[in-house]
């Protein structure tokens, strides 16, 4: 197979770039878009209010209007675009730390971690001294000690293989998924345990700029890290051995790599729940269009992310009259089958080829 | 460079998988490993290579104890073509290549004009610098072989660790990557299957059975057609060519 134009360094230059320019156009055209009609100028207006070089216009916009531009709607795009960024990159990372193609961001049992947390949360009232987002920081707590634990106990007599750690994850994930449905099933909580499945199934809906001015920073900081990582994360790919007689023990890589995605897998489940698939769904259609190196990935990886989790959030939120579609829903339907396309139009083998 | 290899001994759960095993490569010379299946050639490669800790003695690069060098510092000197391996996912010949200079980078350095040039002379060297935008799976197996041993080279080390890096190879590709090692004037030691090959190429033969050294020499003094019978226990009679100088074994049907 000759490389396609799209593999070209150039080219990924420029894709780099026109993906930039779609991130910023997504961002100001999915803010005028909502359940409820606002003219674009008063939009804008709203959002260049922010700006002190702007000279506020003398047509003074409700407040109403004000209230939806610029504390729900911006917040929930921009969260919308780290949440992106950041399950995207993860999902590339734990491809590379797991050498396996059907790693994603939640695997090692985050995700029955986060679930945990949650249905303690919610059921048992755990965690309500933390104010009001006590569902998220238990969440959290309970995706980052599981990441821990995972890596603690695969460590435990000798370096944590792949392999082992993706037993370890999955040994652990199943003993807090039966807790988890324990407390479901022992809770008389109809109402809790509807709001367990539907935080389970994400939204985007909580966002505020408070919790926004930490995770921001914490995603991009990590994409940077990782960006700066791809010689690592290509010798991941290679294999223990090889690595070693290249000079790289990668066994200290690996622990700092998976504490990094733990932490960020942590604040996206604060923010957001379980937003499945985009973590999965996202590096492999990179890595089909412009290859595996992680020094293009990495980049393309956040910036795919983004726009793709901006323009499912504004889908989700204008595609149903009057009601939201939950975000993971969504992307199952619409992501699932544009994969299948991509995947039997294009010679790629996951790296399963012998 | 001279590698040297003493008195090493392994210990896997309770067995003895290498007793004592001494060997030493002159600096350009190349040293092959005969032996049968399980005698523990690729053992002592490990070994020699950091992937085993040895449970005894030591590995003496230049008279420099390994153990006291960092994994970078063993991968300046030292570079690794293993038994044919398949990288998973897909990269590119020049991404594999280019990861030959891992070990001359610093954690957060990026490839340069520098690097890319050596890929290139590298790619240049194995006759597949046609092949650098080319993905790595799509290749067929020698042209694999010779992008890892072109990362190999890429290492710009003065010695290199050959195991049995000829296996599923046809003989075209056989020897033309063995003429490639040869000609790169590197020291180095090679596991070897093929006794042809490595009395073709070797300067000198260390044999091994049960992860002991049981003989060395030059080929044309160890392989002798009693050694061979005592080694792997087939019957062989050993030709030497008149124009070459070089000893071949006919091995004889139904004599096993």
């Amino acid at each position: 197979m000759k490389p396609t134009l799209l593999q070209s360094k150039p080219v990924s230059l420029l894709t780099g770039l026109l993906l930039l320019i779609a991130l910023i156009l997504s961002l100001l055209i999915g803010v005028t878009m909502g359940s409820v009609h606002i003219a674009a100028a008063d939009v804008y207006n709203v959002i260049l209010q922010h700006f002190s070089w702007y000279e506020v216009q003398p047509l003074g916009v409700e407040r109403a209007v004000y209230d939806i531009v610029w504390l729900l709607r911006m917040p929930r795009l921009v969260l919308a675009a780290a949440v992106g960024m950041g399950l995207a990159v993860c999902g590339a990372v734990m491809q590379a730390i797991m050498k396996n193609p059907l790693a994603d961001p939640y695997i090692l049992g985050i995700s029955s971690g986060a679930s945990l947390g949650a249905a303690l949360a919610i059921l048992c009232g755990v965690g309500t001294a933390f104010g009001a987002n006590y569902i998220g920081i238990c969440a959290f707590g309970g995706a980052f000690i599981m990441a821990l634990a995972v890596l603690v106990i695969a460590g435990h007599g000798g370096e944590s293989h792949p392999v082992k750690l993706l037993l370890t994850g999955m040994a652990l994930g199943s003993v807090s998924s039966a807790f988890s449905s324990f407390i479901v099933y022992i809770s008389n909580d109809i109402d809790g345990i509807q709001r367990v499945t539907y935080w389970l199934m994400g939204s985007l809906a909580g966002a505020n700029w408070k919790s926004l001015t930490v995770i921001f920073p914490v995603v991009l900081g990590a994409v940077m890290f990782f960006w700066s990582q791809s010689r690592i994360l290509n010798l991941m790919l290679m294999g223990d051995e090889t690595a070693v007689t290249l000079g790289t023990n990668l066994h200290h890589y690996r622990q700092a790599y998976l504490v990094v995605c733990a932490l960020v897998v942590g604040f996206v489940v604060y923010a957001a729940g379980m937003i499945g698939f985009v973590g999965l769904l996202i590096p492999h259609i990179v890595r089909m269009l412009f290859g595996t190196d992680h020094n293009k990935l990495i980049p393309l990886c956040a910036l795919v992310g983004a726009v793709f989790l901006i323009w499912a959030d504004v889908l989700c939120r204008i595609i149903l009259p009057k009601t939201e579609l939950p975000i993971g829903v969504l992307i199952a339907l619409v992501g699932a089958p544009f994969f299948v396309y991509l995947m039997t139009r294009k010679v790629y083998h996951f790296g399963s080829r012998t | 460079m001279e590698l040297q290899v003493s008195d090493i001994e392994i210990v896997l759960g309770d067995q003895l998988v290498l007793q004592r095993v001494s060997i030493i490569v002159k600096p350009g010379e190349f040293v092959g490993i005969i032996g049968p299946n399980g005698s523990g050639k690729s053992t002592l490669l490990k070994c020699i290579y950091r992937v085993l800790l040895p449970s005894r003695g030591v590995v003496l690069l230049s008279g420099y104890p390994l153990s006291a060098m960092s994994l970078r510092q063993s991968a300046q000197c030292m570079a690794v073509v293993a038994q044919h391996n398949v990288a998973s996912f897909d990269f590119t010949v020049q991404e594999i290549v280019l990861l030959g200079r891992s070990a001359h980078k610093k954690m957060m350095e990026r490839d340069h004009a520098g690097d890319y040039a050596i890929v290139r002379e590298c790619l240049d060297k194995v006759g597949l610098a046609a092949f650098a935008d080319r993905s790595f799976s799509t290749l067929s197996g020698g042209e694999q072989q010779r992008v890892m041993l072109a990362r190999a080279l890429a290492q710009k080390t003065s010695c290199l660790i050959l195991d049995e890096p000829t296996n599923h190879l046809d003989i075209k590709y056989q020897l033309q990557l063995m003429d490639i090692v040869k000609t790169s004037h590197l020291t180095v030691l090679a596991a070897m299957h093929d006794l042809n090959i490595a009395a073709m190429y070797c300067d000198k033969l260390f044999a091994m059975e049960d992860g002991k050294i049981v003989g060395s020499g030059t080929p044309e003094q160890l392989l002798t057609p009693d050694f061979i019978r005592m080694l792997y226990g087939v019957t062989a009679k050993i030709v030497k060519d008149a124009d070459t100088g070089k000893i071949s074994i006919i091995y004889q049907a139904g004599a096993v």
